[in-house]
């Protein structure tokens, strides 16, 4: 700290620390100071996200420059709205390093030969169920047929493809317009074909080029498609086969198939015929009149028979999805969890822009839709469920955390560059929180009670020595050396209960309850097969089990997300950490206890603005903490010398 | 003119030199010769490892431990997997245990195995987090983040700011999670750290079309003039000293062909025992070459990368095994590499005798397997040194049997309990002749784990 | 024995009496506010700023254009790919979980170099066309006012300390943000010795040379201060 020398004296200002309400610039007929530029430099490195440019640096420098009006009409732009998201995504960290392939949504294809001995692409689903025992739950083709035994995610097996007669082939595929090849697959003849009368695309749309053309490079006009994969109907039925074991394992497997055709499971026993909705997992594996829809829009393509290519995408945008580092040929499974990721960033992004109240951050129901996304939520969200849920009457998602119902019907899944508000995305919508991105990145309800913990209230988890003895304890929250922590965390887990974990799929009450007498242990002292997927044995007795993760609060686990959101925004330490955050962004150093005065102030007024992020940028921006945030001086050399 | 600051710092260093004949001055002289030429390499295994399917083994389902076995495991590509009985028609695997050795491993070990007598096994870390970020922070600087900040300096900046800043490059990380934190610390010591090596080699490049290198050298000698006049001028001149040391550094650099060093094609061809081919450890082969490649031309002083991902929570779990396998394959290659490099510096001697490997992970897994038949994150870990400083063939710690919890592995300043990451570092420093409180609040000095 | 003696020792003196007179008030003589303010290093300008900016100063142009006007027709030769440096940069990996880099390294600031060196020959080529090689390519020369960086016209012959001085202080305000003047004052004549000296040596030092030793001077100039301490922190 530089003092003044010894016979001057001191006056200390009471709030000189930070005076508000003043006006940030120097009076207009004073010659800027290098302290002038500096802080005009820093002002524009946060709020044009770059350097001033000289132009800029002239109008700074006229008698008429009005520092505090260029502040307000900065907080309007771009950059501060980028600013601020940065200061969440660094922190939550809102990018995929992860897959989403449910088997219901992935067509992989095989390329078969033909009696004219042209190769043909044929696309198909794993597991589809198929009337014929030969095919069913395979490729539409059996390998007696096909010569090979074709294996999705895994090389076929069989030296020598046979050419298929062209009747074969006819009868069981079906040649379809896809969605992604037609901007009109929903017509009933599409014209308008990708790279010809499709007029304008969505420039980011780009569809990898193996999609656009056939195995003999002429471009594709329709896609063969096995049958039942091509079914267009919204609701199948739940077929039975008659097969209630597994062959002998000496006996000859019908068209020469490696594995046993699928027997029928309880669920499609217990509900044979009945209607299923096709978008969900369980019509994949009980129904053989369910397919991937109109233009196969309930489907995702592939371009093989594993985990392979679909569109092109970026990698690298470190300046926003306007401005790609790349453009990379990507994996169909890596799709929908980049737009869950732009969605996240669109969510934010929009909380800054308007200036909306920053709980929504953790309460909004709000969020943003283009076209992959629509498709998700239409149709896609649906196939993670239900495999064990099915045991407790759920036989596809009912309370989903997205209403289908208020996506935007118009929009089409290859338009990407098209983003609509959704003003509701449905009771159960709680911010960022039920977002897929933010679901899937923090994957347990422990890693999302954690991140609410250290993003939203500014604290860890910090068990320092603490001894871990052995312990029957199941209860971490009375555990030796686990309770420090876990007495929070266990409670914060219990919102996230009734998401399942790497997934969107909620459970709601009316099937899941919190404590459920349904499911008990038995004498052995465990809990049936379908039971333990989703209740927690160690929290189970002859009375009943809790539901996995809700120990630690059965009313937390019936709030739910949205009772998080609720509860942690009420709490003062919510507004208290926000202000931490961007104050320490802004300054460029962690807070300290020199900084109360200022934090205490801008806390105040944030909460008082109804939780404004333009009232806490513009109070920070103005203190003289930011202006004299550097230790650089504008004293000349010789005063450097005298140090 | 002396600023303050340096007056100060000339002053005290001026009351150290006034305590010579102190222990600590002797053995920080005698460390400081002895450590000339020394280097370091850290693994970071990322997202947690199985412990008992190498250091820890278990194949007895007993407590709560319920082996890795032919239900959980693909053992078709994991060398060392030996079917031992368990239940019916499910098996789980044989002990490995080296011709020669004590040790006990799990079949992960690869071909480490076969070099008992190079390696020192830590069991029964206490980690006391189940987090990613804490747990790979506190294996690297030996504290715990505060606030989601990082507290302490890594152990390869803590090396590079001892030993290292002379090199041209004292630490390089390749996605190791080092951190450089401190206000005493040399500017040069902070970590070079890249994605990848070959990104390295295209900045270095500098086109002969437009301008010379000498032309170039002459703007970045004034601007390392300014960057010291500037920091003159500072109440607080670290980053900009900083600065006028990475232009130094810079220029350095440039002076020196690293073309080589930092193109992935050239360490494949200068290093071809690396598993290149790896399904898990491809990228990791070429960071492993990077090192020793980077050590035999005495550019750097420490290495850190990671190899990962072990977290596996799911049935990915499969392939856990085979991917601890192939780390501890090219740890083992690595190892055979350095026995067959001599040293830059010390004439005789090979790259092996004066390097130092340690290899971390951020927690263990837990002992059961859960619903989707995978682990779990567990607050327990081990690690691994190579390092002709530490007591080799050569196991401490443990954990209890039933649970796989850290037991206490001996008596301590603060009392009896297990060994922590904390301890592990100290000790790293400790093996050096470095005083581990000059960068860590917390830590002992293991003796029992060092050579005599 | 002693107190007896110090006793006797001090009863010898006469008793002193100190006599107090009323303190004055202290008369101001200046009035300065005490910075209390919290103080910390400079930081290192985020990756993200420094991009936008220099594609500002390459024009206002997208990645891909600036990568492709950087690249010109030499290939890899003054600029790789944007791909290539984003990691030296310090840019986080959101998708890895790497963190952004908040300090400067010797990688760092050896892309900080490649990077200037692009902008300043690319812009040498362009705004500076006039100080071309006899008939070699010329590009039309954008007026004045339309330059973003060498927005001056370059001197006839050799130029006085004057000379320079304007001209240094439109690189000064473009890259630096304020003027020349308010900068420590060997700063000036630091670079202008170094223009001096790489144009009089330019055209021994690399005779096949794009860039006239003018355009190289004036280039070494610019990527004198596209990396500058004060550019690359605040």
């Amino acid at each position: 700290m530089r003092w003044p020398l010894l016979f001057c004296s001191l006056v200390l200002a009471a709030g000189v620390a930070f005076t508000r309400g003043a006006s940030s610039a120097p009076p207009a007929t004073a010659p800027r100071t290098l302290d002038d530029y500096r802080h005009f430099r820093i002002a524009s490195i946060d709020l044009l996200g770059r350097m001033p440019t000289r132009g800029e640096v002239a109008t700074f420098e006229r008698a008429d420059f009005d520092f505090d009006r260029w502040i307000e009409g900065h907080l309007q732009g771009p950059a501060y709205v980028e600013r601020l998201t940065r200061i969440y995504m660094d922190l939550l960290r809102l990018e995929p390093n992860l897959n989403f392939s449910p088997a219901p949504a992935q067509l992989f294809r095989h390329e078969v030969l033909q009696d004219d001995g042209k190769s043909v692409y044929v696309y198909y689903r794993q597991n589809q169920r198929r009337a014929e025992p030969s095919i069913d739950g395979e490729f539409c083709f059996a390998p007696d047929e096909t010569g090979v035994v074709i294996r999705p995610n895994a090389p076929s097996v069989g030296a020598t493809p046979k050419a298929l007669p062209k009747k074969l082939l006819e009868a069981r595929t079906v040649l379809v317009h896809p969605w992604w090849l037609y901007r009109d697959y929903r017509s009933p003849h599409p014209l308008q074909r990708f790279g010809e009368s499709w007029k304008d695309p969505d420039p980011q749309y780009r569809p990898v080029e193996t999609l656009l053309n056939e195995a003999d490079g002429k471009p594709t006009i329709a896609v063969h498609v096995c049958r039942e994969e091509a079914q267009t109907q919204d609701l199948g039925h739940v077929h039975t086969s008659g097969r209630l074991k597994n062959a002998p394992a000496d006996e000859k497997l019908p068209g020469g198939r490696s594995k046993p055709p699928p027997i029928d499971k309880p669920f499609a026993l217990q509900h044979k015929g009945e209607p299923i909705s096709c978008d969900t997992r369980s019509a994949l594996e009980n129904s053989i009149d369910c397919g991937c829809g109109v233009g196969l829009e309930r489907c995702i393509p592939n371009d093989g028979n594993g985990a392979t290519n679909a569109f092109y995408f970026p990698n690298k945008m470190p300046l926003g999805p306007g401005q790609p580092l790349d453009l990379v040929k990507q994996r169909a499974e890596r799709w929908y969890p980049y737009w869950w990721s732009r969605e996240a960033v669109h969510f934010l992004d929009d909380l800054f822009e308007k200036d909306r109240d920053f709980r929504q951050i953790l309460v909004g129901r709000q969020s943003f839709v283009n076209g992959p996304l629509a498709q998700f939520y239409k149709t896609m969200q649906r196939t993670s469920c239900c495999g064990p849920e099915t045991a407790f009457g759920m036989n596809e998602e009912l309370a989903p955390l997205f209403e289908p119902q208020n996506v935007p019907i118009d929009l089409m899944p290859h338009d990407v560059e098209t983003w609509r508000m959704v003003p509701d995305r449905g009771p159960r919508a709680a911010g960022i929180l039920t977002t897929p991105m933010f679901l899937q990145k923090y994957a347990t309800a422990r890693a999302r009670g954690a991140v609410l913990y250290n993003a939203f209230l500014c604290k860890s988890f910090a068990a320092e020595n603490a001894q871990l003895t052995p312990s029957t304890e199941p209860n971490l929250m009375k555990r030796p050396g686990c309770q420090t922590c876990h007495a929070t965390l266990e409670p914060l887990a219990a919102y996230f209960a009734r998401i399942e974990p790497s997934s969107t799929v909620f459970l709601p009450a009316t099937n899941f309850p919190a404590v459920s007498a349904a499911c008990r242990k038995d004498k052995s002292g465990k809990l049936n097969g379908n039971c333990n997927a989703l209740y927690d044995v160690a929290f189970a007795d002859d009375k009943g089990a809790t539901l996995r993760s809700a120990y630690g609060s059965i009313a937390h686990a019936d709030a739910a997300a949205t009772g998080a959101g609720q509860d942690i925004t009420k709490m003062p330490e919510f507004a208290e950490c926000a202000v931490q955050r961007v104050a320490s962004s802004f300054l460029g150093r962690p807070t300290n206890a020199d900084d109360a005065p200022l934090l205490t102030a801008l806390d105040k007024e944030f909460v008082a603005s109804g939780f404004r992020m333009k009232t806490l940028v513009r109070g920070i921006i103005r203190s003289s903490e930011y202006r004299k945030a550097n230790n650089m001086t504008s004293a000349p050399a010789a005063d450097a010398g005298a140090k | 003119m002396t600023t303050r600051r340096r007056f100060l710092k000339v002053l005290s260093g001026s009351a150290i030199a006034a305590l010579t004949g102190s222990p600590l001055t002797a053995l920080a002289q005698a460390a400081t010769k002895e450590n000339e030429g020394e280097f370091f390499v850290f693994i970071h295994a990322s997202g947690g490892w199985d412990v008992t399917l190498w250091s820890d083994p278990r194949n007895e389902a007993k407590g709560i431990v319920s082996p890795a076995s032919t239900d959980n495991t693909d053992k078709g590509q994991v060398r060392l997997w030996a079917d031992a009985p368990l239940d019916g028609a499910t098996k789980t695997f044989e002990l490995v245990r080296p011709r020669g050795s004590n040790l006990v491993f799990g079949p992960g070990i690869g071909a480490l195995a076969e070099v008992p007598d190079r390696i020192t096994v830590i069991n029964g870390l206490a980690m006391n987090t189940v987090a990613h970020p804490d747990g790979s922070t506190y294996s690297a600087t030996g504290r715990h983040p505060q606030g989601g900040r990082v507290a302490a300096s890594s152990i390869d900046t803590m090396l590079a700011n001892e030993l290292g800043t002379g090199q041209l490059l004292p630490t390089v990380s390749l996605r190791f999670p080092s951190a450089f934190v401190g206000d005493n610390l040399d500017r040069r010591a902070v970590p070079l750290a890249v994605d990848d090596v070959s990104s390295v080699g295209r900045t270095l490049f500098r086109s002969q079309m437009f301008d010379a290198n000498a032309e170039r050298d002459k703007v970045t000698a004034l601007l390392s003039e300014e960057a010291s006049d500037l920091a003159k001028r500072s109440t607080y001149p670290g980053v900009l000293e900083g600065m006028d040391l990475q232009y130094q550094s810079l220029r350095r650099m440039l002076g020196t062909n690293l073309q080589e060093v930092f193109t992935a094609n050239s360490l494949k061809t200068l290093h071809p025992q690396f598993n290149y081919k790896a399904r898990f450890g491809a990228g990791p082969a070429v960071n492993a070459s990077f090192a020793v490649e980077a050590m035999k031309r005495n550019i750097v002083r420490c290495v850190s990368f990671t190899f990962g991902s072990f977290d596996t929570h799911g049935n990915n779990y499969k392939t856990h095994a085979q991917n601890q396998q192939e780390l501890f394959d090219m740890v083992a290659t690595l190892l055979r590499a350095l026995d067959a490099t001599p040293h830059p510096t010390r004439t005789g001697k090979k790259l092996s005798e004066h390097t130092h490997i340690l290899v971390v992970s951020e927690f263990c897994r837990t002992p059961q397997i859960n619903l989707a038949m995978g682990r779990d994150h567990y607050p327990n870990n081990s690690a691994l040194v190579v390092s002709p400083r530490f007591r080799t063939n050569f196991s401490f710690g443990r954990t209890d049997v039933e649970q796989l919890l850290p037991m206490a592995a001996k008596s301590f300043t603060d009392g009896s309990r297990a060994i922590a990451p904390p301890d592990v570092l100290a000790t790293f420093l400790g093996a050096f002749g470095i005083d581990p409180r000059k960068y860590m609040r917390d830590g002992e000095v293991v003796r029992e784990l060092l050579k005599a | 024995m002693g107190i007896a003696l110090l006793a006797a020792g001090c009863a010898a003196r006469p008793v002193e009496r100190v006599v107090g007179t009323p303190a004055g008030a202290l008369v101001a003589r200046e009035t300065i506010d005490q910075d209390t303010t919290p103080k910390a290093e400079l930081r290192m300008v985020p990756p993200e700023v420094y991009m936008r900016t220099y594609l500002q100063l390459f024009g206002g142009l997208l990645p891909d254009a600036a990568q492709q006007k950087a690249r010109g027709a030499e290939g890899n030769n003054l600029f790789d790919t944007w791909d290539d440096y984003v990691s030296s940069l310090g840019f986080p990996d959101y998708r890895l979980d790497i963190p952004r880099q908040t300090q400067t390294n010797a990688l760092m600031v050896a892309a900080f170099e490649r990077l200037g060196i692009a902008l300043c020959d690319r812009a040498a080529e362009r705004d500076l066309a006039m100080l071309g090689k006899a008939g070699g390519p010329k590009a039309t020369a954008l007026p004045v006012q339309e330059r973003v960086i060498f927005a001056f016209d370059p001197a006839p012959g050799a130029m006085d300390e004057a000379q320079f001085a304007t001209r240094f202080d439109v690189l000064h305000r473009t890259f630096l943000g304020y003027p020349a003047a308010l900068a420590p004052k060997e700063r000036a004549p630091r670079y202008l010795a170094l223009y001096r000296d790489i144009a009089a040596t330019h055209a021994k030092t690399l005779p096949k040379s794009k860039l006239t030793p003018d355009q190289a001077a004036w280039a070494a100039v610019c990527y004198g201060l596209v990396r500058h301490p004060e550019f690359h922190l605040y």
